[in-house]
């Protein structure tokens, strides 16, 4: 209908999704701003959560601290923001311990993925 | 993208059980009588099942004309030889047809779709495991229905060429003849599938004729069959395509691992099916082959017979599975020496018109189709002529209608009107004196 490649609305879906499920399980709530250009879907996700104290190791495949309940109901395999980072032409983070966290994601509706 | 329904619009009483039964919710009714969105259209034959009227037909070449101008060079569809009231030998019909100026290519139907077989278990034996399932290209059908709803499964659609075009130019590379070649098609999509050639240049067949219209002359004609000799060579695996699972069944004679595979027929199983592959079910799954008719092509709209009893006759001849050395080298050279087998080029996703051209107005124009959806009744009834009210607002914003096309909203529109009407009429002018009932 907007003209958009399925592989574009699959990635903001993907993107969104995961930012959502970092957001109830360690950010304690938060935003998804999306704003949406010409060109390019930029994805916000905001929280005033715990912050993540090692990004380089929070950006690994398979490493997580969710909590057992979360990991019980199949979530929390640490593969969040990996996957984030893996669909997103664009990946920022901004994070303070203790203060919150907020991740930036660019898809661009040209790119070669 | 064309398709090859023909509309008899004398026929058609304007009813609406087409447009429901569409899967792609291609036709709408407009002024009394009907209309295919070419773009949309997936020739599955689903609305010719629907027409009670027979306002819907095939589209394709005149039988007479090609039967009566001399040499019928043809390529029968595997479903061919169960249409008559007993399984044809393949190399029986071929001689009983010979009198009838009919030349059925049968060496190089088997030939073609040996060789498909072979080169679809090369290939699936050589990709890697994120790659598979790979999906059948026989069903043009199917083909089309991907490029439109599932895209992402564009990448899966195995490179093997549709064994019946196979089959045409290896005739042709071995006669060196330029006389037409004719194809017997049991679906409106094999049709297209040679008037329309997705991801290749035209097709090396240049007549298609529904195989109703041959078996009735043929049938007329009186035309007698000898049954089975065993002497006969039993080269048939080609027309066990015609059934469902005889695709996979034929690929997996020809891989050196065991295959898993699966077969579905029949519409809705397809599309469940590629939804399903679309979430990335079917893992460790190898193969899928999907027609959108049931029971495979003995249930496209063009043959004559009804489906069970081909199906029957088919299931219950025995051919030759066991392949000899010899036989193998041989397609093995096929498929090295010619690339005949190989689809020409990828093929391309065919996504819906966009509602703009322009991202922001197109975002205002869904907005607003939203807006007029969620004030219809919701009950897809049909009345406007479109399959569902989804359908009709979408006309709606790309001002292919009007709201009061809806009877709910111009009942709506009557009573709030004759409710104006109404209050006007008991507004009084000063000068006259209250009436006192």
């Amino acid at each position: 209908m907007l003209g958009l490649s399925s592989s574009v609305c699959r990635r903001a879906a993907i993107i969104t999704y995961e930012a959502e499920m970092n957001l109830v399980i360690h950010g304690g709530g938060g935003k998804i701003i999306a704003n949406i250009d010409q060109d390019s879907v930029e994805i916000m996700t905001v929280d005033q959560g715990p912050g993540i104290p090692d990004v380089g190791l929070a950006i690994k495949e398979g490493y997580t601290t969710a909590s057992d309940h979360a990991r019980e109901m199949g979530f929390g395999a640490g593969m969040g923001l990996p996957n984030i980072k893996r669909n997103a032409d664009v990946f920022e983070i901004d994070t303070e311990v203790g203060v919150g966290t907020t991740v930036r994601t660019v898809i661009y509706f040209q790119s070669g993925q | 993208m064309a398709h090859s329904i023909k509309i008899s619009y004398s026929a058609c009483h304007g009813c609406v059980n087409c447009i429901k039964s569409c899967p792609t919710e291609a036709i709408r009714v407009i002024n009394g009588s009907i209309t295919i969105i070419k773009d949309l259209c997936i020739d599955c034959g689903e609305c010719l099942r629907a027409c009670a009227r027979k306002a819907l037909g095939l589209d394709d070449d005149d039988w007479e004309l090609i039967y009566t101008h001399g040499l019928v060079e043809a390529i029968p569809d595997p479903t061919f030889f169960a249409q008559f009231g007993s399984f044809w030998y393949p190399d029986a019909a071929r001689t009983a047809l010979s009198d009838r100026g009919i030349d059925l290519l049968v060496d190089e139907s088997e030939d073609a779709f040996d060789l498909a077989a072979y080169a679809s278990a090369r290939i699936i034996e050589e990709s890697s495991s994120d790659h598979l399932p790979l999906i059948s290209t026989y069903c043009p059908s199917v083909i089309r229905l991907i490029q439109l709803q599932f895209p992402e499964l564009l990448s899966r659609i195995i490179p093997v060429e549709n064994p019946l075009e196979i089959a045409a130019e290896l005739w042709r590379s071995r006669t060196k003849s330029y006389a037409p070649l004719t194809l017997f098609a049991p679906c409106p999509a094999k049709i297209t599938l040679i008037r329309d050639p997705i991801g290749r240049e035209p097709s090396p067949i240049q007549h298609i004729v529904a195989i109703r219209k041959v078996v009735h002359t043929l049938m007329a004609s009186g035309v007698k069959v000898s049954q089975f000799d065993k002497s006969l060579p039993s080269n048939w695996r080609f027309a066990t395509w015609a059934i469902r699972g005889g695709e996979t069944k034929h690929i997996s004679k020809f891989a050196s691992r065991e295959l898993t595979v699966l077969a579905v027929s029949g519409l809705r199983n397809t599309i469940d099916l590629l939804q399903q592959l679309e979430l990335g079910r079917f893992r460790g799954v190898d193969f899928v082959e999907c027609r959108t008719c049931d029971l495979g092509c003995f249930g496209g709209v063009a043959a004559p017979e009804s489906r069970f009893l081909s199906h029957l006759r088919n299931r219950h001849v025995e051919t030759e599975w066991s392949l000899t050395p010899e036989r193998t080298d041989e397609l093995a050279s096929m498929y090295d020496r010619t690339k005949l087998w190989k689809t020409r080029e990828p093929i391309p996703s065919k996504q819906r018109l966009p509602l703009s051209s322009d991202l922001t107005e197109a975002m205002s124009r869904m907005k607003q189709m939203k807006a007029i959806f969620a004030e219809m009744p919701h009950i897809d009834c049909g009345a406007c002529g479109r399959p569902s009210c989804k359908a009709m607002a979408e006309d709606i914003v790309r001002e292919q209608g009007e709201i009061t096309d809806c009877v709910f909203k111009l009942r709506e529109g009557i009573s709030s009107l004759a409710n104006q009407i109404l209050s006007l009429a008991n507004a009084q002018p000063h000068t006259l004196k209250k009436s006192r009932i």
